[in-house]
């Protein structure tokens, strides 16, 4: 998707040199952000417009004053047209930044703009404050009873039993009552739109009514995953790729649609497993990484995380990153449940404190953690969502709808 | 009656005033005593939380029995820059290195592998760096003009030569096990060693084709042992650690670097499979100091330091925990180091030490000087 410019109130404040007027290591990278407008989720769009509007209403004087210390900084590390051409944040940026010897400085002086910004940008939102579900889900392969389950947060929260019937799909039941009826993913996006409920999953769910919110299976991905490390590794052979920043600028520039059917999620997907964080490879990275991303970008009302059981790993793998592991190796495919118990006990950790970091799900977020076959799950959330214990799937799934207000 | 030749006084003369003109303690005075140094990364990236910390130490039993007979530095600070390359290069250098983070320069100024060879006028042999991390083709030597490439160290890259051999593999379907295949592996990393090995990512110096058939003959035997080793082959780490026996055992250098990588890993998302390489490290530091003690060439004589070149993220506020390395929070710098063997007094300190303090340790025990680094020896090792 080509890029678009951005929208005509950012437009305009680039027009009247704003972005002149801060430091350029920070008004470069933001610069660098906006330029591919029409690829951004609405709160990221919304995020922009509402700090640089800030900026261009207050007081000049008040706004130099903010960023005095980093243009400091800024004179120290050598910034200068010449080293630092603006309007164009590359990976050559960031290395410039890394290599500075007063880069721990600089991250000290970024740190404090935002502590200082962040506060009265999440005051405008407080007014739209709703309330916000997260499911984590355990896939029922894990070796482990509840007892040593989320581990990590436990302590923030009320482990709540639950009443199973034999085979029930717990995370099915949760969303839809078990009736059969509408999810709470189809609900929230009818009512909030589609980039407002998210179900991100290791498996395929065939779940009713997916199309109608956001939807990313790591397994119903896997002809494009494989599309993608063809040409990844074309690319590197055809191209003397030299190294990962070689890479990575040429992972950016690459035009390669699809994985899904809208232009902004699509996008999402490419850069998701570009990142180069193992989420072409391991199922549950591909879960964590793009519900973090998911969470950062577009602050859904309802996200559900559906872990898996990720695979073992197979011969000579880190070797072969782009390649697709089924083909180069004949040694069956094999599940590592104790590994993937390991890696979701740091996972549920890393999700919750990625949440807790946007005013929008401050107090106001029901969690579930829970695990399929497991009678027991963990809630984290306001003290008004309250669940008669033992609990049904149906009894939780009404309870939140009625929190949600669906 | 007694007499001595004036030449007999001069120089009884001038024995007897050294000691007066000359300090006592040169700064990288000859220690020597045909000692060595291997400085060991134990790398790739670790935090102490999965290493020296109460809850961390179930994964490093190796390094956890040892501690108690060397000297432990609970407080070894990276300043400098959170890359593999740059933070190696300033442990062999002693000073904080700022090039290109891949690898793709020299780190600035000389390392110790020169200055240790110029100064003490040693052959090739003496000085070796054993590297998982494939993109270490430059860290055998610096980019110093009086020094550089005939003063550099022998550099080996065994991930590098296995990513060779693998990718033949699999180009030219060799094996019907494909990767999987031991055998039809180990063919083809012999005959990248056959076709010439310059060019796949290492530098080995030739001061004769004697010693470039002893290096082949050296690195195929550690071939062997690791395609054979009771655990299907899948780490580079291990490969390093065979190699570096191999060469301890064929050459005896008297400074050699080992850089273990296999926790980068980490980079995947698999908190388990980091740990699991944290253990194998361990492991493997363990299997080298066995084959200190045991090797009559390093027995009683050889100190080694042990240290993470760089952490990673914390767990707390930010971006994605210990997946990555560049938050430059505590996490990412607070580092440990670990010294043992000769001249090594047993204890432990709190007292901050820093990376570049390696180079000048190394120089202080092999008995040369390291005039521009930054870097002070730690003068609790340098008995």
């Amino acid at each position: 998707m080509p890029a678009a410019a951005p929208s005509p109130l950012l437009q305009g404040l680039i027009d009247k040199g704003l972005f002149e007027r801060l430091p350029p290591t920070f008004s470069t990278f933001f610069f660098e952000r906006i330029r591919d407008w029409a690829l951004l989720f609405p709160a990221e769009q919304s995020y922009f417009e509402r700090l640089f509007g800030m900026f261009d209403r207050s007081e000049p004087e008040l706004v130099d004053q903010l960023f005095a210390p980093l243009r400091a900084v800024e004179a120290r590390m050598g910034v200068n047209p010449r080293t630092w051409p603006t309007r164009q944040f590359t990976l050559a940026n960031v290395d410039f930044l890394n290599r500075s010897p007063h880069y721990a400085e600089w991250r000290g002086v970024i740190g404090d703009i935002f502590s200082r910004i962040d506060p009265l940008l999440d005051q405008e939102l407080v007014q739209f404050a709703r309330p916000r579900l997260a499911i984590v889900t355990a896939p029922a392969e894990l070796p482990t009873g509840p007892d040593r389950m989320w581990t990590r947060l436990a302590a923030k929260g009320r482990r709540v039993p639950l009443r199973l019937d034999a085979g029930e799909d717990l995370l099915g039941s949760l969303l839809t009552g078990g009736a059969g009826g509408s999810s709470l993913l189809e609900l929230c996006a009818a009512r909030d739109g589609a980039g407002q409920a998210w179900l991100i999953e290791a498996g395929q769910r065939r779940a009713a009514g997916a199309g109608r919110y956001t939807h990313l299976s790591y397994e119903a991905l896997q002809p494009y995953r494989i599309r993608l490390m063809d040409e990844v590794r074309n690319m590197v052979q055809r191209e003397d790729i030299r190294g990962p920043r070689q890479l990575g600028e040429r992972l950016r520039a690459m035009s390669m649609p699809g994985g899904h059917a809208d232009g902004v999620v699509a996008d999402f997907v490419r850069t998701t497993l570009l990142n180069g964080n193992g989420t072409l490879l391991i199922n549950n990275t591909f879960v964590e990484w793009a519900s973090i991303q998911a969470v950062r970008r577009a602050r859904p009302t309802v996200l559900v995380s559906s872990f898996g059981v990720r695979n073992k790993v197979k011969p000579f793998s880190s070797l072969l990153i782009y390649a697709d592991q089924e083909k180069v190796t004949p040694v069956p495919t094999q599940t590592d449940t104790l590994g993937s118990y390991v890696d979701l006990e740091i996972f549920y950790q890393y999700l919750w404190q990625e949440f807790e970091k946007y005013v929008e799900y401050r107090g106001n977020t029901v969690y579930l953690f829970a695990g399929e076959g497991m009678d027991e799950m963990l809630v984290l959330g306001p003290a008004e969502f309250s669940l008669r214990t033992p609990a049904a799937p149906r009894d939780v799934h009404a309870a939140l709808k009625g929190w949600l207000k669906l | 009656m007694f007499q001595w030749t004036k030449r007999q006084f001069v120089r009884l003369a001038g024995l007897a005033i050294a000691g007066r003109i000359a300090p006592r303690l040169l700064p990288g005075a000859p220690v020597d005593a045909g000692r060595k140094v291997i400085i060991v990364t134990f790398g790739g990236g670790v935090r102490y939380s999965e290493t020296f910390s109460p809850e961390g130490l179930r994964n490093i039993p190796a390094l956890a029995s040892l501690r108690p007979k060397g000297f432990f530095y609970s407080n070894c600070a990276n300043a400098g820059v959170l890359s593999h390359f740059n933070s190696s290069a300033s442990i062999l250098t002693g000073n904080w290195q700022r090039v290109d983070d891949f690898g793709f320069e020299r780190p600035a100024g000389a390392t110790i592998f020169e200055q240790f060879r110029k100064q003490r006028r040693l052959p090739s042999t003496q000085a070796w760096a054993i590297c998982t991390n494939k993109s270490f083709s430059l860290m055998n030597h610096g980019a110093a003009r009086d020094l550089g490439e005939p003063y550099g160290a022998n550099l080996v890259l065994p991930k590098q030569l296995l990513i060779e051999a693998v990718d033949e593999v699999v180009k030219q379907r060799a094996a019907p096990g494909g990767v999987a295949d031991r055998d039809a592996v180990l063919r083809q990393l012999e005959g990248v060693l056959n076709e010439g090995y310059e060019g796949i990512g290492w530098t080995i110096f030739k001061g004769s084709r004697d010693l470039d058939n002893t290096v082949r003959a050296t690195l195929t035997r550690s071939l062997v042992e690791y395609i054979n080793g009771p655990e299907l082959p899948s780490s580079g780490d291990e490969l390093t650690f065979f190699v570096t026996r191999e060469v301890m055992r064929e050459f005896g250098p008297r400074l050699l670097f080992v850089n273990f990588w296999d926790m980068d890993v980490a980079h995947w998302g698999s908190y388990s499979l980091y740990l699991q390489a944290v253990a194998r490290t361990d492991r493997l530091v363990g299997m080298l100091w066995e084959e200190i003690e045991t090797n009559p060439r390093y027995k009683g004589r050889t100190t080694l330091l042990v240290l993470p070149e760089l952490g990673r993220d914390g767990d707390v506020n930010t971006a994605n925990g210990f997946l990555n390395h560049r938050s430059g929070d505590a996490s990412c710098r607070n580092m440990w180091l670990l010294a043992l063997g000769a001249g090594v007094a047993r204890g432990e300190s709190d007292q901050p030490v820093r990376h570049i303090d390696v180079a000048s340790t190394a120089a202080g025990i092999l008995g040369f000087h390291n005039p521009e680094a930054a870097g002070k020896p730690l003068s609790r090792i340098l008995l």
